[in-house]
């Protein structure tokens, strides 16, 4: 059984693999409060508006929090790994996961930098790992 | 927005009048259908009625019994008002204010809730599920594509980034989540039904069982079972004649966070602050409607998915301020004889996980005083259910 891979097509989450394909990390914003908006909705509940679009992301964050899984619910995620959550250092509106085999040594409000794993099914995940690596 | 104190016209009009289950076991070796069947015949037992009385019937939206196959199964066919709620563990304690409306409105006399699972031999709810198999995940408002395909993939993962990061922001340490699981845990080895009933446990035990995701271990867990409960919800006025005391619903409210996200239970890793519950928002209307405060809830089924979930409903539920969960979990509160009793069955972690339901009937039990681990005089129940993305909670009264 391979990965789980991400379905791409959807209406309102589309762009993000779409500008992941091309390297190049986007989140979803509002044009009018300037909010972040994730996961992404094309109505901004912040301020009611509809003018809201993908923006691009420096692609540095710091870590909010991690877990490390030991026991393995998935035979494609083998354990042990590392889910990391990601706040982007653009808006703390918006934070994404990254995954990171083993158990590597984090602390909170450590400086991450993304990375762009191309599965082989053909579709691209932004990743993060430690800015120091 | 509601005046919720004088607006809610539910506050003890509604009563529960019997409650039912089966047995709690890793493998049932029957079906879904069977075991709802059987909490429900014993439910209608214990509040003295036949199937033919049954017109209504409420159910979690992730029960593969439909409410229509259950009445067929029981024979009830009087049905004329069925109604899903969720999302899972949710379930409960929104089915008692779905049960309430029907009956308020008129639109049923006697309404069946109930939830039954084989959540252990057959579809565990850890494991990901039907999504494994799945060619692409996600998308059609899940949003499950920004999670699963990088192996978040469990509540207990979610509730794991929760923990640690309350932890964090709160100093909150393994040992105060283990008191919730020993809190849980001595509350069962009273309870012959419980499944952990002759299995004690240390702290030491708890700080030795094995990391799941960290820094949830194994004990943070709860016990994924096959089971079924129901419950019997009628009027308060036509209780009286039944042949069981009457527990009161005193008051039903849902709650949403004020950083609410779509999708389901993955995305509130994304919530400015994703340690604060939407029970939270549905504590501040539940005390409202029920006119009394965490101050004077005597008993509280707190809906314990994982110890975490327990920690965070004390701050939600006002039994505590923000971050201080843990200590006071750690002070003893939540045992028998400490100012706040939890799941008092051994709860999710060491009775039996029926989504929530079984903490349904405990609270029932404790009111009319004929619970296993009794809790003297109790007259007021907090039973919350949730805790993701939304909360959902009842107090109970005795009657």
């Amino acid at each position: 059984m391979g990965r789980m891979i991400p379905n791409t097509q959807d209406h309102d989450t589309a762009g993000f693999f779409a500008a992941a394909a091309e390297g190049r990390l986007v989140y979803r914003a509002c044009g009018d409060c300037g909010r972040g908006l994730h996961p992404p909705t094309a109505h901004c509940p912040f301020c009611g508006g509809w003018n809201t679009g993908w923006r691009d992301a420096k692609g540095t964050g710091t870590l909010h929090s991690w877990t490390t899984v030991h026991q393995s619910v998935h035979p494609a995620y083998t354990a042990p790994y590392t889910l990391v959550l990601v706040a982007l250092d653009d808006t703390p509106d918006v934070r994404l996961m990254g995954r990171i085999d083993g158990e590597p040594e984090l602390e909170a409000g450590m400086k991450m930098r993304v990375w762009f794993e191309a599965l082989e099914t053909g579709e691209t995940l932004p990743q993060w790992r430690p800015a120091d690596d | 927005m509601i005046d919720d104190e004088t607006a809610f016209a539910g506050r003890d009009k509604c009563a529960v009048v019997g409650i039912g289950q089966t047995e709690f076991s890793r493998n049932s070796g029957r079906s879904v259908l069977s075991l709802a069947t059987e909490a429900s015949l014993k439910a209608l037992a214990d509040a003295g009625l036949g199937v033919e009385d049954i017109d209504g019937i409420v159910r979690c939206e992730q029960d593969t019994v439909t409410p229509y196959t259950l009445a067929a199964s029981l024979g009830a066919t009087n049905l004329t008002y069925w109604a899903d709620t969720g999302p899972g563990g949710v379930a409960p304690c929104m089915m008692m204010g779905l049960a309430m409306g029907a009956v308020l409105s008129g639109q049923a006399k006697t309404v069946l809730a109930f939830r039954s699972l084989n959540g252990r031999s057959e579809s565990r709810l850890g494991s990901g599920g039907q999504r494994m198999n799945a060619e692409a995940v996600g998308g059609f408002g899940t949003y499950d594509e920004f999670y699963l395909p990088y192996g978040l993939i469990s509540a207990g993962q979610t509730f794991a980034l929760m923990a640690r990061r309350h932890m964090i922001e709160y100093g909150t340490k393994a040992e105060h989540l283990g008191a919730v699981a020993m809190a849980c845990r001595a509350a069962a080895n009273q309870t012959p039904h419980a499944q952990m009933r002759d299995r004690p446990m240390t702290m030491d035990d708890y700080l030795a069982s094995r990391m799941i995701s960290s820094p949830l271990r194994l004990f943070d867990y709860c016990l994924e079972s096959d089971g079924a409960c129901a419950v019997v919800i009628t009027s308060a006025e036509r209780a009286r004649d039944l042949p069981r005391l009457p527990v009161l619903i005193r008051a039903v409210a849902g709650g949403a966070p004020p950083d609410l996200r779509p999708g389901m239970m993955f995305p509130v890793v994304s919530r400015a602050d994703m340690t604060d519950l939407g029970g939270r928002r549905a504590a501040e209307r539940l005390w409202r409607r029920a006119g009394v405060g965490p101050s004077e809830i005597d008993v509280a089924q707190l809906y314990d998915c994982f110890t975490i979930s327990v920690i965070l409903q004390l701050e939600a539920f006002g039994f505590c301020g923000r971050g201080e969960g843990g200590p006071f979990a750690a002070s003893g509160a939540l045992g028998r004889d400490g100012a706040l009793p939890i799941n008092t069955g051994g709860g999710h972690m060491s009775e039996g996980y029926v989504h929530g339901m079984n903490h349904i009937v405990q609270a029932v039990r404790q009111l009319r005083g004929e619970a296993d681990m009794q809790i003297p005089d109790a007259e007021l129940c907090l039973c919350t259910g949730g805790p993701l993305p939304v909360g959902s909670s009842v107090v109970f009264r005795k009657g």
